[in-house]
Order: structure tokens, then C-alpha cells, then sequence
């Protein structure tokens, strides 16, 4: 077994010029209520991050270890030089370390895991509806020491459900994650999945054309990470802004016409949120995690950067984009029948974003379409947006929601899309 | 725009070889050594895992151990250099079912006598005494590998990957790397009255090339796995020369019309799409939903007469193959499509797979097989779209909405390709397409997927031939390949 203080005597007797090694220690307990298992795991991982300067550059590895070795930790030090020193690049040197961000990140109320995994698992279902229930929590211990003489150790929690809601001959899967328990939001997003549910049995194929479309939250947030807002966040990353692959230019509006909106969008990465699922006090590197602002009233004026990309811009690291803020609108949400047609998206059945460009193909799980006052389920079809352009000019709710690492409107409304 | 190859490869999830094993997930760490530094003693595992059983089974009617010792070697090079990189993974678990039927795992990293220990205590506590208990007769010995992996040093991996790298070449490709990939596990499951042992060594290797098209940079590569030998199979120069024909492929500026089209899956879009199904629709663990089981039902028509799909974890040399699965069930074949009829599902019972041969349980397919038809992949189609280098499938097991994407759309007219080819397409559907496969080619191929849960690898094959059916294909991006 890998020894911390081997490891960290090894690290010092080397002559690398910069290093961290990040422990992690975590003790998971999962409660899977359809098979009835109840397992429990304790788990220890270390990231060995090197960077070595040789003549023509910085040479950059990192190395995750897990708890059994074949090597000693010396010799683990030693590889780690050489996988760095058949990856140099241009050189750069690391800022010193400053302080990491002050971010709670543990459910006080979380005593016995088996307790609260099961707590979870015990919700109860909404009416006339069967829910199949699976709950992992864990507790996480995070320690960071670096050459500069940065050390930093904090604690977090994790909790994450997973349920399969069926009503008659339908059914929905849902998943949640959060640093508390309370965040889970379970009892609001069972009784929507149900409601769906009871929806989808009454929908009817959807019909092409032009039309107004709403997208509320579980269909903007598809997917369990940032849903549609997934685009602003791989164009702000440092690196892919470096290499100019994408549309994201820094100082230039993210879409024709997108900083003269009266509700022109704003989008701050904050990895400070306290119990926000991607918030800690620094990075793998030591570097501390900041908030940032992305987007400010539809111009590109940040990017996520991690201590190579924020010296090779003589900038501060930031942490990378971690949690994304969405500025709220003045919406109220509610639709206006006086529009000839508004799809308003409750599900997708799948969302595929281009990276580059920032086109994406929204497929309609379920919808209601309201044409001149009156409301129909529909499932099916299409909507093939420039997502950039359409969340750029969309209309966004005064109410926000707080789901994993998003926090924004609850909706946005996009206008002149095609449904196919 | 100027990039240069650090950026392109960044963009591409790859910087240097090194980086290469980052961006594959091969995060542990490496080692000058050959694999065998710190095998353990087959027998001494053995007999830890019959004492702990010993100690827990007269508390609870059924329990079960199962450890693993995993190494992970890759050897990854491209034109700025070569890497080797080696992880040891451990794990034991005790598995117990009480009289009621609850399930309890105690899962550590630490494959030793305490950790063993440690696991007794936390599921019977301190006062265990050893049972006497029959676990029926010993392991056979593993199969002798030809070339066995923990016999390899660095050089000789890297000079291994170095082979990945020949083929045809071009001015245009800015980037070509190779990695061999082994997966060398060794699983050892005791309960009483069976003592079960198999040692699988997994081989990938994979070429990737790059080159510059329009604005874009544009891989494409190539990969084949098994079980076995590091040596018992090759990436043949001609799937090289393809790999490199892949991604010099000049692609057509314009937009094709979007529309219902006859189409045929070459191999690897086929596989894409079988692996997806059978994950999500053919399982004990699908069939929870209501919609999937009414759909699925044992009998009803599944897909075209022409289609008959088994699962097969027994087959030699398969990638995704073992001789028991991770509940210490053996190794049989479930047929889960008979002639277009659903014939079966994949159960916890011979198909409970766990992550890295350790990580919570889920029933998946191990090597999925689609009989080959009687014409060749020219013959499938006149008029459509051969669609080449898959990029993943979704099923959407509520409406059976079934979305396939393929890096290139190939057009054909006639009986004959026009020379136009499309970029990053997908092709929509529901279920019905399957019963609407109009055809089955003779050119089997076998596709391997190796992903990961929450850093714990997973393994699967499929052996399959290009597939005709049709479906609405459309470009994924808005504007036409610039």
C-alpha cells in the first residue's frame, strides 16, 4: 500500500520544479432499492502532478495512483519526471500559491451513511405512482500539499439518487446530485416526474413548424450536468480558447447583436458557491478557485484557467469553469396567448451539442403546445438551434432554480425556432 | 487561425503521448518495471478468501468472495514521443445475503490478510470462527499465454506501439500516434462448494491520424482487441492505410437534404448502435420499465427475420469475454434475438458485471454476435448512405426514439458511390428500423468499448456485419463542412 509520507519524502528529495500531490479519501455507501444491496466501499487515490523544466520547455504530467502500487514511491516520482518529459511545451512558470476559497461543502446533518443512503432510498413515491430508488452518499476527505508550501485539507459530502418513476404503462428516470441532502430536491422532482408522466400518456405526435419555444428546467438542464448551458462552458475553458477553434472571442459579443439586449445574458463560473457540487477550495494544482464572470451582458470577458493557461497569460488561475451562475431575467414564465404558437419543452429525449460551433439538436421528450389559448401534450420532434445565438436572445425567468452545478432561471423562452 | 501540433492535439484531447495515456484514462501510474513485480500467490488468495468465507457463512445462508488484482499497461507514441505507463489496481469484497433477502457488500483496496480481516469484521464483527466448509474442486491452472504481458519490459511495449505508426502516409496528416492498451486481470470468486479463478488479458491497439480539412481538423481511427496474447492478433497495415484514408477524406462543402434515406452501418456504426440497444433495452435492469417490457416481450418481432443477436461471454479470444461474470456465475450464451423474435434478456445471473471487476454490479453485455448474412457490403445498397466511423447511439427506452451519429455520411447512386461524403451525420429512428433491416452483409468485424464508471474500466465486443436498413439522416451541424 502507498504511503502519504513515503510519497511527500520522495517528492521533496526530488529536484523537479514544481509538484502537488492530492489525496483523496472517500467512504461511499450506496442503497440500491430494487436489488436490496447495501454496499459499502472505502477508497483512497492520490494525483501526482509534476511539471519539470528542461532547455526547450515545461514538461507536465499527471498521475493518479491508486492505493496498491507495484513501484516505490520513489521510483513512482521518477516516472512521473519521465511521462512529463515526453510532453514539454513552451515554457511557463507557476504563480505563487494563494489563498484557496472559503467554500462549505458538508451537510451537517449527515450522521451514519447506511442511515442517510437509506433515507433517501425510503422517499415516498408520488400518488398512484411505483418508484425504484437508488442513493449513494458519500464522505470525502481532500488534502493538497504543493513544492511552494501550499497545503490545504478539507472535508466534503456528496449525495446522489437515482430513480425510475412508473405510472400504469410509463415511465421516467431521474438523477440528482448534491452536497446536501436537502439539495436533492426529490419530493418537487418525483411529483414532476409523475405529473410528466400522467402527460405523456395523453400526448400526441408533434407537428412542423415555426414556433416560440420554452424550455423549463428539467428539459434546459438534460442530461444531469449543465444542459443547454453546456456551450458556454466548453468555449470558456483557456485552452480550447487558446487554440481559436471555437466562436468564443474575449471582448466580442457571443452573438450578433447579444450586448444590446435589455436583458442581455450574464454567466459567472463560481466554484465558490458554498454546497454547490463542483465548488472546493482549490484545484488540483493548489491553485486557488475563484469566481469568475464569464459572459457579462452578452460579451465574452472570461475564461477558465488553470495555472498553465493563466501563465502563458500572465493572469491569476482561476480554478477552471466550475459552478455556472446564470443571471436571472425579468420573465415571469408564464406564456402568452396572444403568441401563435409556443412549444413548451417539459422533456428531451436527447440533446447533442456541437462544441465547436455551438449548434445542437434538442429531441422533444415531452411538450405542451399552446396554440391560440389552448394546451396539448405532444412527444417527438426535433428543434435544431444555433444555441449560442438562441440563449444569447432568450428570455429568462425571474425564478431561478439550483440543480447540481447550475444555478439560473428556472425557463428560458426562445423565440422564431422550427420544429421538424 | 494558426495552431500549433501541442494545441491541435490539445483540442483533440491529446498533447504527447504522455498526454495520450491521460486522455484514454490511463491515469495510474508507470513503472520501469515488467507487470510481475508484485504478483500475488494465486493459492494464498485463495486461501484468505476460503477463511473469510469460513468466518461469515455461519452467520448468513449466503455469502461470497471475489477479489481482483488489475494491472493496466499502455504504451502510447506519436511524433513528439513515447510514453509507457503501468497502475496495479487491488480490491476484495465480501458479499452477504441474509435470511430475508438484503444484499451486503463490504468492498476495500487492500488485498491482504488484514484488509480481509477488516471486511470479516465489519459484516459478522470480532468473534468470527472459522467453519469448515467444502468449496468444491481447485481452479484449473490458467491458459498459457503466448506472450504474456507481464514479460514485457517498457522497451518492448513501446517498440509494440511503434508498429501502429507505419502504414500509408501523407503530407496532409499532421498526426498519427499508436497505443497498445493492456487490460491483465486476475479474479478470483469463493463461495461454499465453488472456488472459481481466471486470469483475462485484454489487448487494444489503437492508430489515430489527423489531418487538416478546411477550418477543421479531422480524426480518424482504427482499433482492434482481444483477449489473449499481447501478440495473438495485429492491426494490419491495410487497417492503417484505412485509418489514414479516413481522415484525408476531403469532404463535401454543401449540405445534403435532410430526409428518410436508405442507409447501411458499416461495422462500426453497427456495433455502435447494437451495444447501445442491448444496454438499454435488453436487460433484466430495462425491462423494469414498463414500456420496454411491453415492447420486448418474449415472441413479439424485435427486428428484421435476417437478425439473430447473442450474447456470448464464452466465445475464445473475446474482448469482452470471461469465464465467470463478477457474481461467480459461469461463463453461458443468452440468445437475445432469435431470427427477429425476442428470445431472452441478460440477467444478473451470469451477466452481473461490475466496473473494473470490482464496482457495484450492473447486468451488461459481455460479446454481443450478429450472424453474418449472404451479401457482400457493395450489394446492400443503390441508392443512400453508407454511414462510416460511428460516434456513439442513443435509445431513448421510453419511446424507443433511436438517434445514431457517424463521423461521415458516404452517398451512393445507382449501385455506385458519387464521391460526395458528408460530415459528422446521424441517423434517427425508433425501434421499428430494426424490423425494417433490409439486409445483412458477410464482412464481420469485431468492434471492442472500453469506457469507465466513476474511473473503473468496463469491457465489451461485438462481432457484426454492416447492416442495411432505413431512417432519417441529417447533418448534426447547421452549416454545411467549412
Amino acid at each position: 500500500m502507498i504511503d502519504r509520507n513515503q510519497l511527500l519524502g520522495a517528492l521533496r528529495g526530488s529536484d523537479l520544479s514544481e509538484w502537488a500531490l492530492v489525496e483523496r479519501s472517500v467512504e461511499s455507501v450506496v442503497v440500491d432499492g430494487p436489488t436490496r444491496t447495501t454496499r459499502r466501499e472505502h477508497r483512497q487515490r492520490w494525483t501526482i502532478v509534476v511539471h519539470d523544466d528542461v532547455p526547450n520547455g515545461r514538461g507536465s504530467a499527471h498521475v493518479e495512483v491508486d492505493a496498491a502500487s507495484d513501484d516505490t514511491p520513489a521510483g513512482l516520482v521518477i516516472q512521473a519526471r519521465q511521462i512529463a518529459r515526453a510532453a514539454v511545451g513552451p515554457a511557463w512558470s507557476s504563480r505563487p500559491p494563494s489563498a484557496p476559497a472559503h467554500v462549505a461543502l458538508v451537510d451537517p446533518d449527515l450522521g451514519d451513511l447506511v442511515d442517510a443512503a437509506g433515507a433517501i432510498v425510503a422517499t415516498a413515491p408520488p400518488p398512484d405512482s411505483a418508484v425504484a430508488m437508488r442513493a449513494e452518499v458519500a464522505r470525502e476527505r481532500t488534502s493538497i500539499e504543493t513544492k511552494q508550501g501550499f497545503h490545504a485539507t478539507w472535508p466534503a459530502t456528496r449525495f446522489r439518487a437515482s430513480a425510475m418513476v412508473v405510472i400504469g404503462d410509463r415511465s421516467l428516470e431521474l438523477e440528482r446530485t448534491a452536497r446536501r441532502a436537502s439539495d436533492l430536491g426529490l419530493d418537487g422532482s418525483l411529483a414532476a416526474a409523475a405529473a410528466d408522466l400522467r402527460g405523456l400518456a395523453l400526448a400526441t405526435a408533434s407537428t412542423a413548424g415555426p414556433c416560440t419555444l420554452v424550455l423549463r428546467a428539467d428539459a434546459m438542464l438534460h442530461g444531469g450536468g449543465y444542459g443547454v448551458w453546456d456551450v458556454f462552458a466548453a468555449f470558456a475553458d483557456g485552452a480550447v480558447d487558446r487554440q481559436g477553434l471555437t466562436r468564443y472571442r474575449i471582448g466580442t459579443p457571443i452573438a450578433p447583436g447579444a450586448e444590446a439586449l435589455d436583458d442581455a445574458l450574464s454567466i459567472t463560473s463560481d466554484g465558490a458557491l458554498d454546497f454547490a457540487i463542483r465548488s472546493a477550495p482549490s484545484g488540483d494544482e493548489g491553485e486557488a478557485v475563484r469566481r469568475f464572470p464569464i459572459i457579462q451582458r452578452g460579451v465574452a470577458i472570461g475564461l477558465g484557467l488553470t495555472p498553465r493557461e493563466a501563465a502563458l497569460r500572465r493572469l491569476d488561475p482561476n480554478g477552471g469553469v466550475r459552478n455556472l451562475v446564470v443571471k436571472p431575467g425579468a420573465w415571469s414564465g408564464d406564456i402568452d396567448p396572444a403568441r401563435p404558437r409556443v412549444i413548451e419543452v417539459l422533456r428531451l429525449r436527447d440533446l447533442a451539442i456541437d462544441r465547436y460551433a455551438g449548434d445542437a439538436n434538442l429531441e422533444i421528450g415531452l411538450a405542451i403546445e399552446h396554440v391560440g389559448g389552448a394546451a396539448r401534450p405532444i412527444a417527438g420532434g426535433t428543434i435544431r438551434i444555433d444555441l449560442v445565438a438562441a440563449l444569447a436572445g432568450a428570455r429568462r425567468t425571474a425564478g431561478i432554480v439550483r440543480r447540481g452545478a447550475y444555478q439560473g432561471p428556472a425557463s428560458v423562452l426562445i423565440d422564431n425556432v422550427v420544429l421538424v | 487561425m494558426t495552431l500549433n501540433r501541442r494545441e491541435l492535439l490539445e483540442s483533440l484531447g491529446m498533447a504527447s503521448a504522455a498526454s495520450l495515456l491521460w486522455s484514454m484514462g490511463c491515469r495510474s501510474a508507470p513503472t520501469a518495471h515488467t507487470g510481475g513485480a508484485a504478483t500475488i500467490d494465486t493459492a494464498v488468495v485463495r486461501g484468505w478468501l476460503h477463511e473469510a468465507v469460513s468466518k461469515v457463512a455461519g452467520t448468513f445462508p449466503q455469502v461470497r468472495a471475489h477479489a481482483v488484482q488489475r494491472r493496466r499497461s499502455t504504451a502510447a507514441i506519436d511524433a513528439i514521443g513515447a510514453a509507457v505507463s503501468r497502475g496495479r489496481t487491488d480490491g476484495v469484497l465480501i458479499a452477504v445475503r441474509d435470511r430475508a433477502g438484503k444484499v451486503r457488500e463490504e468492498v476495500t483496496s487492500d488485498l491482504s490478510t488484514a484488509g480481509l480481516a477488516e471486511l470479516v469484521r465489519a459484516v459478522v464483527g470480532p468473534n468470527a470462527r472459522v467453519g469448515k466448509l467444502d468449496f468444491g474442486p481447485e481452479p484449473r491452472a490458467a491458459r498459457h499465454l503466448a506472450v504474456d504481458p507481464r514479460s514485457l519490459d517498457d522497451r518492448q511495449l513501446r517498440a509494440r506501439a511503434e508498429e501502429l505508426l507505419g502504414g500509408m502516409s501523407s503530407s496532409r496528416i499532421v498526426y498519427a500516434s499508436g497505443v497498445l492498451d493492456i487490460d491483465d486481470a486476475t479474479v478470483w470468486s469463493v463461495a461454499p462448494g465453488r472456488d472459481l479463478e481466471q486470469r483475462i488479458v485484454r489487448v487494444r491497439r489503437t492508430a489515430t491520424r489527423v489531418a487538416w480539412n478546411g477550418t477543421r481538423p479531422v480524426p480518424s481511427d482504427g482499433s482492434i482487441g482481444w483477449a489473449g496474447g499481447v501478440d495473438d492478433q495485429a492491426l494490419a497495415t491495410s487497417m492503417l492505410d484505412a485509418v489514414a484514408r479516413g481522415a484525408l477524406e476531403l469532404m463535401t462543402p454543401s449540405a445534403f437534404v435532410d430526409g428518410e434515406y436508405a442507409v447501411v452501418l458499416e461495422p462500426s456504426v453497427a456495433a455502435s448502435a447494437i451495444e447501445a440497444i442491448t444496454r438499454t433495452l435488453f436487460t433484466t435492469t430495462a425491462m423494469r420499465r414498463p414500456e420496454v417490457a411491453r415492447r420486448l416481450a418474449p415472441g413479439s418481432q424485435a427486428a428484421a427475420n435476417a437478425i439473430t443477436l447473442v450474447d456470448d461471454p464464452a466465445v475464445a479470444g473475446a474482448y469482452g469475454g470471461f469465464a465467470f461474470d463478477d457474481e461467480g456465475e459461469l461463463a453461458a450464451p443468452i440468445t437475445l434475438i432469435d431470427h427477429g423474435l425476442v428470445a431472452g434478456k441478460l440477467g444478473d445471473r451470469g451477466r452481473g458485471l461490475r466496473p473494473g471487476h470490482l464496482g457495484p454490479v450492473e447486468v451488461a453485455p459481455s460479446h454481443l454476435r450478429i450472424a453474418a448474412g449472404t451479401l457482400a457490403p457493395t450489394a446492400l445498397i443503390a441508392d443512400g448512405f453508407v454511414l462510416e466511423s460511428a460516434r456513439g447511439a442513443t435509445i431513448d427506452p421510453s419511446s424507443g426514439q433511436i438517434v445514431i451519429a457517424a463521423a461521415r455520411a458516404r452517398e451512393w447512386k445507382a449501385g455506385q458511390p458519387t464521391g460526395r461524403v458528408f460530415a459528422d451525420v446521424e441517423l434517427i429512428g425508433d425501434l421499428g428500423m430494426l424490423v425494417a433491416i433490409t439486409a445483412v452483409a458477410t464482412d464481420l468485424a469485431t468492434i471492442t468499448f472500453r469506457d469507465d464508471v466513476d474511473g473503473s474500466p468496463r469491457w465489451r465486443s461485438i462481432q457484426t456485419p454492416s447492416i442495411a436498413a432505413r431512417g432519417i439522416v441529417r447533418g448534426r451541424r447547421l452549416k454545411a463542412f467549412t
